[in-house]
């Protein structure tokens, strides 16, 4: 009951009209990003880091949750209309929703995607509510070799289980930890690998890093094989959903929330898998008229990975707020955010800040119900957003990104590394190497080193005192299999990607 | 960071996947990062704690780990792996590489960062959307112009005056 009244407490903080007005810009803002190709929360959030510094942190925070969970919102309306493929979390909604709008069901694509997000991020939320305490309550013992364990663990699971190729996670997430590794050691005041030039001695800033990893690789990308002549995008109406396709989506909602949480709040489990997975056990659970429509597009396929989507997105709060292990790309970011406020998430940030943590998780509830109501009727306003000429499109997001990184420091060498930086996500894109294990090891890297050495220090220099607490015994072991298990998984004749479509 | 320009350049001779292997172009600099993480930190001297677990401690370790990865990397490359190219709305992976447009927008990049203090945000940002536009095949060279100057002018008005943000006023800071 004792996290009842805090949530209760948080609704208080979330709901003062300043921080209301906060989660209407930040869902509005999350959905646009959303729905427009080439940009996303993850960078979004990077690049409103400086221009929010002056702005209190549980309005800041109010505002990136609802960049978090809009980012959803409209990821799903793009992948519905947009007669093309898109970004992996979305690509199973693409599958059977895009085959739904060109049959001329729309309209039902959308509310169920939008429905099923909110069902599933109420109900999750809701999960946060009730599992963070307990996390906090477990962790508050934890000791620097088992962080240092957690962080391994994440550093493993997110370079195995986002890419299809273990050397390609790895590799990203080793170019992460050497721009990571760049600047003044905080420890003993050593510059390490800054070539000699001054602006490297702070350090690259995680907005150039994710600016450029993300939009600038991504236009440069874009660049290099646009897709000529006007988007495809499916016109649609309003949107709703009859009685049949209600009596149709509950069920898979519920069932891809209970596999989205979990997934979500497991270092490395993403939003990937419990989409995919739910997406095949509808498959196998339709009978009637939705045997017959999947493949071509049955609306229990967008309603249940829409609905793990979603759900995972609320899961990835928890490692993140209880423990700050950030498990995708934009909590990485979210991450960086705290930082910026001098806020380490952890069991420490619910003890000193309930007010910023409860306003947070409440204003969550608060951003999904402005969701519902953004994406039903407006459906229409975010599919003509879609329209918007590329050449346009992607100059006005090189305009921003130049623009965010400009403000930070008024350097013009910081747009050369931007650049630099955009050239390497550029190179990731085309060799298919994940683009999240690098942003994690940039951020989560230096803690790592911080728990490493100072579980060494305890320890006087001996290497056995990592494993001696049996939590970080036990993580270790998790992530050696999390790496194994690939190759197992490539041996055991590919199980789950045999059913794979497409 | 001569890792990223040699990697364009291997890349540019590459049509789709050849003998060339161009994924070599980036396995390469990555195997070759991890030594230079080792041997760019040697220098590195700290009287670390009386441990021992001074600065280079975990740059060794992340050197190390990359040699190790940019080893399988290399060999995985050799042995035909490769990865898929990133699926994105608007890319169409059918299409050969647009080296020419990729220049393009590097190179008018580039000016807009040299040329920023010194024309200032609303004339330097106006060019680079114009100029980028224009490359990315913007129908309308007018339009393109007219919208990159209201774009320049709204974000400078709206970041300087509205949000406190610097951005350099150059040419036009008397009239401004």
């Amino acid at each position: 009951m004792e996290s009842f009244r805090l949530l209760m407490e948080g609704f208080a903080t979330a709901l003062t009209p300043v921080n209301v007005l906060y989660a209407l810009v930040g869902v509005t803002l999350g959905t646009l990003v959303g729905v427009l190709p080439g940009i996303g929360p993850a960078m979004t959030v990077a690049l409103l880091l400086p221009i929010t510094f002056n702005v209190p942190p549980a309005s800041a925070f109010i505002m990136f949750a609802g960049i978090y969970y809009g980012g959803m919102y409209g990821g799903s309306t793009t992948s519905i209309l947009l007669n093309t493929p898109g970004e992996s979390s979305s690509m199973i909604t693409a599958l059977e929703g895009n085959r739904m709008a060109k049959r001329g069901r729309a309209a039902q694509a959308l509310a169920t995607a939008a429905i099923g997000s909110f069902v599933a991020g109420t109900i999750a939320t809701g999960l946060l509510v009730v599992a963070a305490p307990m996390v906090v309550e477990f962790a508050i013992s934890f000791g620097p070799e088992d962080y240092f364990a957690l962080a391994v663990l994440a550093f493993i699971a997110v370079s195995s289980v986002l890419s299809r190729s273990v050397v390609r996670g790895l590799a990203s997430l080793g170019l992460g930890l050497v721009i990571g590794l760049i600047g003044i050691d905080q420890q003993t005041g050593q510059a390490r690998l800054t070539l000699g030039v001054p602006q490297l001695l702070d350090g690259i800033e995680v907005v150039i890093v994710a600016v450029g990893l993300f939009a600038v690789g991504e236009v440069l990308y874009v660049a290099s094989r646009l897709r000529h002549g006007e988007p495809d995008v499916i016109p649609v109406g309003r949107a709703f959903l009859g009685r049949s396709d209600w009596s149709r989506s509950w069920r898979p909602w519920l069932r891809g929330t209970a596999l989205g949480f979990p997934f979500g709040a497991l270092p490395g489990g993403g939003a990937e898998i419990p989409t995919f997975l739910s997406y095949s056990i509808e498959k196998r659970l339709a009978r009637g008229p939705a045997r017959e429509e999947y493949g071509n597009g049955a609306i229990e396929g967008v309603a249940g990975p829409e609905a793990a989507n979603n759900a995972s997105a609320a899961g990835t709060l928890v490692p993140l707020l209880t423990l700050g292990l950030p498990t995708s790309a934009t909590a990485a970011i979210l991450l960086a955010a705290f930082q910026q406020y001098g806020l380490q998430p952890g069991p420490q940030l619910f003890d000193h800040n309930p007010a910023l943590v409860w306003g947070m998780i409440a204003s969550l509830f608060v951003g999904n119900a402005m969701l519902l109501v953004l994406n039903l009727p407006l459906a229409p306003v975010w599919a003509r957003v879609l329209h918007i000429p590329r050449p346009y499109l992607y100059s006005g997001i090189l305009l921003f990104a130049a623009l965010g990184v400009y403000a930070l420091n008024s350097s013009w060498v910081e747009l050369v590394i931007l650049y630099v930086l955009g050239m390497l996500g550029f190179a990731m894109r085309r060799f298919g190497l994940p683009i999240a294990p690098a942003v994690i090891g940039m951020i989560l890297g230096p803690m790592a080193e911080i728990q490493l050495r100072r579980a060494l220090a305890i320890g006087a220099g001996d290497p056995t005192v990592l494993v001696r607490s049996p939590i970080a015994a036990t993580l270790l072991v998790v992530a050696l299999l999390a790496l194994l298990a690939p190759l197992v998984r490539k041996a055991a004749a590919r199980p789950w990607g045999a059913g794979r479509p497409g | 960071m001569s890792v990223t320009e040699e990697m364009v350049g291997v890349e540019r001779s590459d049509g789709g996947f050849s003998w060339r292997r161009p994924e070599l172009g980036l396995a390469v600099p990555v195997l070759a990062l991890g030594g230079f993480v080792i041997a760019g930190t040697a220098d590195v001297t700290a009287a670390g704690s009386a441990l021992g677990l001074g600065p280079r401690f975990f740059p060794i370790i992340v050197g190390s780990a990359l040699i190790l990865i940019g080893l399988c990397y290399v060999v995985d490359v050799l042995r035909g792996g490769h990865g898929d190219p990133e699926q994105t709305e608007d890319a169409d992976l059918g299409a050969r590489a647009d080296w020419r447009t990729v220049a393009l927008v590097s190179v008018i990049f580039l000016a807009f960062a040299g040329l920023l203090d010194l024309l200032g945000w609303i004339i330097a940002g106006a060019l680079l959307f114009f100029g980028l536009s224009v490359t990315l095949g913007a129908p309308s060279r007018l339009r393109a112009a007219a919208l990159g100057i209201v774009l320049s002018t709204v974000t400078y008005l709206t970041f300087v005056k509205g949000l406190g943000v610097t951005l350099p006023a150059g040419l036009l800071s008397g009239v401004i």
